[in-house]
């Protein structure tokens, strides 16, 4: 009689008789499982795309409101901030800011919504390690961020006119951008165990650091301490970088911003693939 | 067996709904009270340092901070009051538990009643507590009572009234993010409370007319700033008879039970 495990392992064959009768084998996925990430990827991103209202239009609109309410505030008497109009000033920030939260929402509610209602065990039963779970969850939020970033840019170039200055430049920071607000979104939702607590991160952490991050204003024109402190701010590097990227001038080196951004982003994956291998808040 | 009789009017009953939605914003104070007002120095923190050395006076003796200041108490009350009834009455919907409420002896008439005045009542507190996070960084040189009471009472009103009616039209949180973000944030963000209505272009100053959030931003302001940027006569008359038209509609949903009763 044939068993069940030795048909499942493939060991037997017609007529031959199988070498070790018992062999408890678990299925392989190799290095790497290709396919559960695929899916867990997949997962992500229809979750957001179901809701496009909400999660594509919505940033759009909030977008190009910020942009008028700005520019009519202070955008008056055609003054130029580095040598642009204050309009054009604010389109990358604003962009870069939109993507930010979506990045970050993504993962976040993701999270956070499954631990809520218990179809947390979804995901964490299926054979995906840390290190996939981290990078699935982080690519779909990278995702929405920058279709969000392309549907925002979209819009805002009906309202005004420029080419872009160096593409490649503008997609690493964008890019790392985002990486950073999911990965940061994915730990918040781990740690989170109710929506207050992920809305208190939201409200006092992303939201402040996006918003003096200099997407309104250039740092020179701060005091000199305040110069300092928003060099502490990531954000900033991201919204100078894309802002380099878009129109060619940057308030700090670009390659600095590209290290931190790099090194941050590092450390923050490092951190939520260890968080997920240990299932902290996540397994009983 | 005895039953509890409930007259023409149950006041018990009004009173628990009041103060379950006052309760309620109370213990999640982060999330109702400490996060709006830190979102609402953000954007002051931010027009100020967009703005810059060259500070000018909106009128005199108003600097801008001051101005924008006024304008954001009163919007996060507004906000504040919406979240009150929208957020609550789609999320008690889609748990089922609303029944609590439908199954208590409330005419819709009560209902109406105590859930937009707890809503008020609310954002009231929201707009106290963001007010007094602004004090050390602003001037108001007046101080009308009335005028702040009046605005800020109608405008809390208003908005609850309009939460009501998200609350019952929404069936999802898809359905309350396209509200806030389609309707809410733009009629929010477009009322003047950034800019003067004699600075925007022609066609911005005929949008701000038709806003009836202008008007709610423009008197309230006026109680703290002594100037005003509009007719508030005319204001709060609008602004009466929107309340009134938008509380006979809700009654009739509530009252017919729209997407409440099967």
């Amino acid at each position: 009689m044939v068993s069940r495990i030795e048909v499942q392992a493939g060991r037997t064959q017609e007529g031959a008789a199988p070498a070790r009768p018992w062999r408890l084998a678990s299925r392989s996925f190799g290095r790497l499982n290709g396919r559960g990430l695929w899916t867990l990827y997949l997962k992500e991103v229809k979750r957001f795309v179901n809701v496009a209202t909400q999660t594509l239009l919505a940033p759009v609109m909030t977008t190009l409101l910020f942009l008028a309410v700005f520019t009519l505030a202070l955008g008056r008497g055609n003054t130029l901030v580095d040598g642009v109009s204050y309009g054009l000033f604010l389109v990358p920030g604003l962009t870069v800011m939109a993507m930010m939260q979506n990045a970050f929402a993504n993962t976040s509610s993701s999270i956070v919504i499954a631990k809520v209602q218990g179809n947390i065990v979804d995901v964490l039963m299926p054979p995906l390690s840390g290190f996939e779970l981290a990078l699935g969850f982080a690519a779909g939020g990278v995702t929405r961020g920058l279709l969000v970033g392309l549907a925002v840019w979209t819009a805002l170039s009906l309202f005004t006119s420029f080419a872009v200055h160096d593409l490649p430049a503008m997609l690493f920071f964008a890019t790392n951008a985002c990486l950073m607000l999911s990965l940061l979104g994915l730990i918040g939702g781990i740690w989170s165990e109710k929506f207050d607590h992920i809305a208190a991160v939201t409200n006092f952490v992303v939201t402040p650091l996006s918003f003096l991050s200099g997407t309104f204003y250039t740092v020179d024109r701060l005091p000199d301490g305040w110069q300092f402190l928003a060099h502490l701010n990531p954000f900033f590097y991201m919204i100078d970088g894309v802002r380099y990227g878009a129109l060619g001038h940057a308030d700090s080196p670009l390659w600095v911003g590209a290290l931190v951004l790099l090194a941050i982003n590092a450390a923050l994956f490092l951190l939520a693939w260890r968080i997920l291998h240990t299932g902290w808040r996540l397994k009983a | 067996m005895r039953v509890d009789r409930i007259n023409r009017w149950n006041p018990r009953g009004l009173w628990t709904l009041f103060q379950r939605a006052v309760v309620r914003h109370v213990l999640r104070w982060i999330d109702s009270l400490a996060g709006p007002s830190t979102t609402m120095l953000l954007y002051l923190a931010v027009l100020v340092l967009a703005r810059g050395s060259d500070s000018h006076e909106v009128w005199p003796g108003v600097d801008l901070v001051s101005f924008v200041a006024a304008g954001l108490v009163i919007h996060a009350a507004c906000i504040s009051a919406f979240e009150s009834t929208a957020g609550y009455m789609l999320w008690e919907r889609m748990e089922g538990i609303i029944q609590d409420t439908l199954a208590a002896p409330f005419s819709a008439f009560e209902l109406l009643i105590g859930w937009v005045l707890g809503a008020a009542a609310c954002g009231l507190m929201t707009g106290m507590v963001v007010a007094t996070v602004f004090l050390p960084f602003v001037d108001w040189p007046a101080f009308d009572l009335l005028r702040l009471l009046g605005f800020a009472v109608l405008g809390t009103l208003l908005f609850a009234l309009i939460g009501v009616i998200v609350g019952l039209w929404a069936r999802k949180w898809d359905h309350y993010a396209a509200a806030e973000s389609f309707v809410l944030m733009p009629l929010g963000l477009l009322s003047g409370t950034f800019f003067l209505r004699e600075e925007v272009p022609e066609a911005g100053a005929w949008i701000l007319s038709g806003n009836p959030v202008f008007y709610i931003v423009d008197g309230f302001r006026s109680g703290l700033l002594g100037h005003s940027d509009g007719n508030s006569v005319v204001g709060s008359l609008l602004l009466v008879a929107l309340v009134y038209g938008l509380a006979i509609l809700a009654w009739r949903l509530v009252f017919r039970g729209w997407r409440l009763k099967p």
